[in-house]
Order: C-alpha cells, then structure tokens, then sequence
C-alpha cells in the first residue's frame, strides 16, 4: 500500500470568545459574548512520498499539532483536502486508522494500570494482527528498542523514556505505512532519544514507512530530515530541504578579525556590513538578503584587509530556524 | 476477531484490579461494613414498628442489601487506572480513542459490560453469602427471581446510558465533576439505594417516575422482594426498555456529535 501523504489547501478555523479583561470586561463577555474566528491552519499544502520521513516544524501554536490531527482524522478540516494512504482521514476515520500509528508527545495511548504486554495484546487484537506476526514485530521492536526489560511492569510505574518507546512500539504493531509523531521525544534524556532516532531510522530506511515528525530539537532534524516543512501562525511558509532553509534563512554568521593595523579604516563590503569595531578587532556579517556565504564573506575580508587573527561564528540549525519563525509568516487570521 | 477484541477490551478494568490488590481487598471490606450497617439500620428501624410503606422488615432490609450489592456492579475504580472519559479529555489521550479501528462508543460499551459482569461476579458472591446468612430473603418463586433478572439486566442497561451521558458531556464541559457529584446523589436517593422509594411522599414518588433513576434499581429490588407484583411487572418492564430505548438513540447522537468536538489540551 502506498503510504503517500497529500495536503491541499489545508484550512482549519476555530470560534472562541474573547475574554474581557477585569469583572466589567468578564461580566460583560457574559451577556454580550465576542466571538472570533481563528484560523489554526491556513491553505497548506504539501507531499509526503512513500518512505519519507518529513519534519513538520513551526513555533508553538504554529499549526503543527492541528495538522496532524487532521491527517489522522481526529479534526474535520474547514476547507482543503488531504488523502492518507489514498484515504481521506476525516471521511473514513476507521480505514484511515488501520494505515497510520501515532504517537502523541508524552500522551500515552497504553492502559495505565495493565504491564506493557496486556496494551499490546489489546491493541493485536482490535487491529487483528495474527499472533504470529504479532510476535515477530514485538521481536522487532524488542531488539531496537529494548522493551522486554519493563514490558511486564505496569505502565504506571515506568519512566517517561521505558513509556514513550512502548507507545512508539504500539503505534506501530499493527505495521502502519503512515506514522505520525507529534514531540516524540520530548523530555527525553539524550541516550534515549538517540535510540528512538536509531529506530524511527530503521521504520523509515527498512520498513519503507512514511513518518510525519514535529519537533522542537533540531538535533533531531538534523539527524533524520533530509526535507522539512515550516509553517508558521498556520501557514506554510517552506517546504524544501534543510540545505535550502539554510541558505534561506541561516546567513546569520559573523567573521572576527583582528587587524593587523589598528588604526585601519573599515568600511563595508558588497554585501557584507561592519556590525563592530574595537580597536584592532572588527565584526562582520551578512548585509541584506543578498549576502554572500560565510566562506565568500571570509574571502572578501582577507583579501582587503591585512588581518593577524580571523574566527567564524556560523549559524546552527536552531539559530537558522529561530531565524526562520522570527521572519516567517503573517499574523493570525481573524474575523 | 471481532469476538477476541470485544473480550480484549472488556477485560481491561477487571485486569486492572486484579493487578492491584489492595483496591480488591479496600473494596471488600467496604462491601462487608457497607451490608453490615445498612442491614443493621434497618433491622433497627423496623425493631419495634410492623409493615411501613408496604414493605415488611424481611422486604425492607433484603431490599436495602440487594441495593448495597447491586451498587457494586458498577463500582469500579476506573479513577485510580487514569481511564475515565474525563481523565482521557484532561490528558489528552481521548484521541487515540478515535485513531483505532474500533468506534469509541463501541470501545464504551465493551469496557462497561467488562466491569459490569466482574461487578456482578462481586455482587453474587455477597448475595450468596447473604442468603446463606439469612440477611437477604430468597425470592418467593422461580416467576419473581426470574422476572427480577430481567429487570435487573434492563436497569444496568437503562443505569449504563445514564452514566454513558456524563461521560459524554465531557466531550463540551471538558469537565463534569459537579454534574457527576449531582448525579451520583440523585440516582441513590432517586433509584432507591439510600432508601426504597416506597418510603418517600407521593408526590415525590410521582416525580421521579418521569426519571430514569427508579427504572435503575428500585424496579428490580421491589420485584425480588415482592412489593411489585409479579402480575404487575409487565408494565414496569416496559418501562424500563422504553428508558433504555430511548437513553439509547439519545447517547448515539451525542457519540456523532461528540466525534467533532475531540479536542485535547494544548497544541
């Protein structure tokens, strides 16, 4: 089955009332209600092939969340269209739900008072998965994630990292093409997540699924996108690669130098601005969206001034996306 | 397959409290203190006073012990395992309610007939000791024990639809502790476990047959103790299958509008 994901034009509003502030204000939303639409997702629209696994990303109350519910048939969408695994989630809720696994951040689907193994048996038999197969993917699951060590202790008493890769291991026993994780890891210490990653590698690289990821970790993006989708205020503002968003967004370098005459004059470049001067130590960075790279930048420093000492100061992936969400997207859509 | 899911999901409460023990041993002695007191109280009551409101002091302390085990039907901790509809909406995790191949309301149904045979497993073990014991009396005949089953099995169900629509009000409220506080008081007082109805003004009597509470229990435990007549039952079985028919269509619409409004907290 293909595990294609499809977005058009993807819109999802939602009316609330404006909370008047003080007991006047309070009183007064009361008996004279002002009621607004939001817009949590706006036109979006964007692919997932068989086997990807894309980076759904985006600032807090970005849309991310929203989004995936919808895919997973959870929300109806106000305008727009999407198709799972050839399904439209939304319309066709119990056969979209045989194709995907979802994880919810810490939010566990497991029976909190019952060992690990009786959730799995659980969730075996209401997506009739034969035994043998059953056994085989828990074989699976066990050798990348190692759950055989908890999974007879109830769900109560397990850590939130032993929890969140038995809920991984869940999502996935019915052996879903479609995944989505909204925060998997989060607050996960670093030997888990790396685990986590090493399996969601494995899913995607031998298994063929296709995974839907949002996180906050860039490491984590890093390590396995290779095509992210940014949206912000519920609008897609990039769909590309993270090479692409880079040089969109991540010219935020700076190139110290130390003159070797500390009475030099220091002007500008093509593209590069003077951002500090001490003495014999000066600062440049980019000037303007057309700027030149770091190494260019570096190259026009060198070649016109007579320098003792130069460091570069480069942009990780978080300062390219906060770079990103601070100059993406227009504000929230109300009415 | 459909016969291993629906046993699957049936099992999971009772499952639950035979992995914690100490609930199985608090719930047996609040059952044990729950009958000791309530059969005493009525002994007591009736110690020096002959028939009341119809019913002798055999009618009146089987029927106030009846109460006390049929209560235990649906008595589970369900608090305690994180797995009440409102828990599901505070956390979040309502949605993989709706992300299995299996309808919520369904999912519902088969965990409340899970609790409501191991409720019944309790409340026939203490109803056999009671009878042994001479606190409860048997019923007068295989008609009346028969026909008390019966209404029994209607007033779970009538009792099911009515606790099925607190927990869907969470799907609005997000919240419904006062509503659950509020109705937990009404189907005692008004289903006859604080006291059989029997014993209550008319006009009060009248009111709340224009409630399901009396269809819940107070049918079924005036039939076993034979202040409703057999030849009378026919009537208040019908109803009781009215109430449930209707409880019935009414949860099922609020199931399909319950299905837009899953919203969990946060994102």
């Amino acid at each position: 089955m293909s595990g294609s994901i499809e977005v058009r034009g993807l819109s999802r509003a939602f009316r609330s009332t404006v909370r008047r502030p003080g007991f006047a204000g309070a009183l007064r939303s009361l008996i004279d209600p002002e009621r607004v639409t939001k817009y949590a997702v706006s036109d979006i629209t964007f692919d997932v092939a068989p086997g990807e696994l894309l980076a759904l990303l985006g600032p807090n109350g970005a849309g991310k969340s929203t989004t995936i519910k919808i895919l997973t048939g959870i929300l109806t969408p106000t305008a727009g269209e999407a198709r799972v695994a050839g399904v439209v989630p939304y319309q066709e809720r119990e056969r979209n739900a045989r194709n995907i696994g979802a994880v919810f951040g810490q939010r566990t689907q497991l029976w909190w008072d019952l060992p690990v193994r009786e959730s799995f048996a659980i969730l075996r038999d209401i997506y009739e998965v034969p035994r043998a197969e059953h056994a085989a993917r828990l074989r699976e699951f066990d050798d990348l994630l190692e759950l055989s060590a908890f999974w007879d202790t109830r769900v109560r008493h397990l850590s939130l990292g032993q929890r969140v890769r038995c809920d991984l291991a869940a999502a996935l026993l019915h052996d879903p093409p479609v995944v989505f994780l909204d925060e998997p890891t989060i607050g996960m210490d670093v030997v888990v997540k790396e685990q986590v990653r090493e399996f969601l590698r494995h899913q995607v690289e031998q298994r063929g699924r296709t995974v839907l990821l949002t996180t906050h970790d860039m490491t984590e993006v890093e390590r396995l996108a290779e095509r992210v989708v940014l949206v912000n205020h519920g609008r897609l503002v990039l769909d590309g690669t993270l090479d692409e968003i880079r040089r969109t967004y991540g010219s935020t370098w700076q190139v110290r130098v130390t003159l070797a005459d500390a009475h030099a004059a220091v002007v500008p470049l093509p593209g590069i601005a003077l951002l500090g001067r001490d003495g014999p130590r000066a600062v440049f960075g980019p000037d303007g969206s057309g700027a030149p790279t770091v190494h260019q930048a570096l190259k026009a420093v060198i070649e016109r001034y007579e320098v003792t000492d130069v460091a570069i100061d480069e942009a990780d992936l978080e300062d390219v996306m906060r770079a990103a969400y601070v100059h993406a997207g227009p504000a929230v859509e109300e009415a | 397959m459909a016969v291993l899911h629906a046993w699957r999901a049936a099992r999971v409460t009772p499952l639950g409290e035979l992995h914690a023990p100490p609930r199985m041993t608090a719930a047996l002695v609040r059952l044990v203190v729950q009958v000791v007191l309530v059969a005493s109280l009525w002994n007591g009551l009736y110690a020096h006073a002959g028939p009341t409101a119809g019913l002798s002091r055999d009618q009146a302390v089987s029927y106030a012990v009846l109460a006390v085990l049929a209560s235990r039907l649906r008595e589970l901790d369900q608090y305690a395992g994180r797995d009440t509809v409102l828990q599901h909406m505070h956390f979040g995790t309502i949605v993989y309610w709706y992300l299995r191949p299996l309808p919520p309301a369904r999912y519902h149904a088969l965990r409340a007939l899970g609790e409501q045979v191991y409720g019944a497993a309790w409340a026939l073990a203490g109803y056999a000791v009671c009878l042994a014991t001479g606190v409860v009396r048997p019923p007068e005949s295989a008609l009346v024990a028969g026909v008390f089953v019966v209404s029994l099995l209607l007033g779970q169900l009538v009792l099911y639809f009515v606790m099925l629509l607190l927990d869907q009000m969470c799907f609005w409220t997000l919240r419904n502790n006062a509503a659950m506080l509020i109705l937990v008081f009404a189907q005692n007082l008004l289903s006859g476990v604080y006291a059989p109805l029997w014993f209550f003004p008319g006009w009060f009597r009248a009111m709340s047959a224009f409630l399901p509470f009396q269809a819940t229990l107070s049918v079924p435990l005036s039939l076993y103790v034979g202040r409703i007549r057999p030849a009378d039952a026919a009537g208040q079985l019908a109803i009781q299958a009215a109430w449930a028919v209707l409880l019935f269509l009414l949860t099922r619409f609020l199931w399909r509008r319950a299905a837009r409004r899953v919203i969990s907290q946060g994102g």
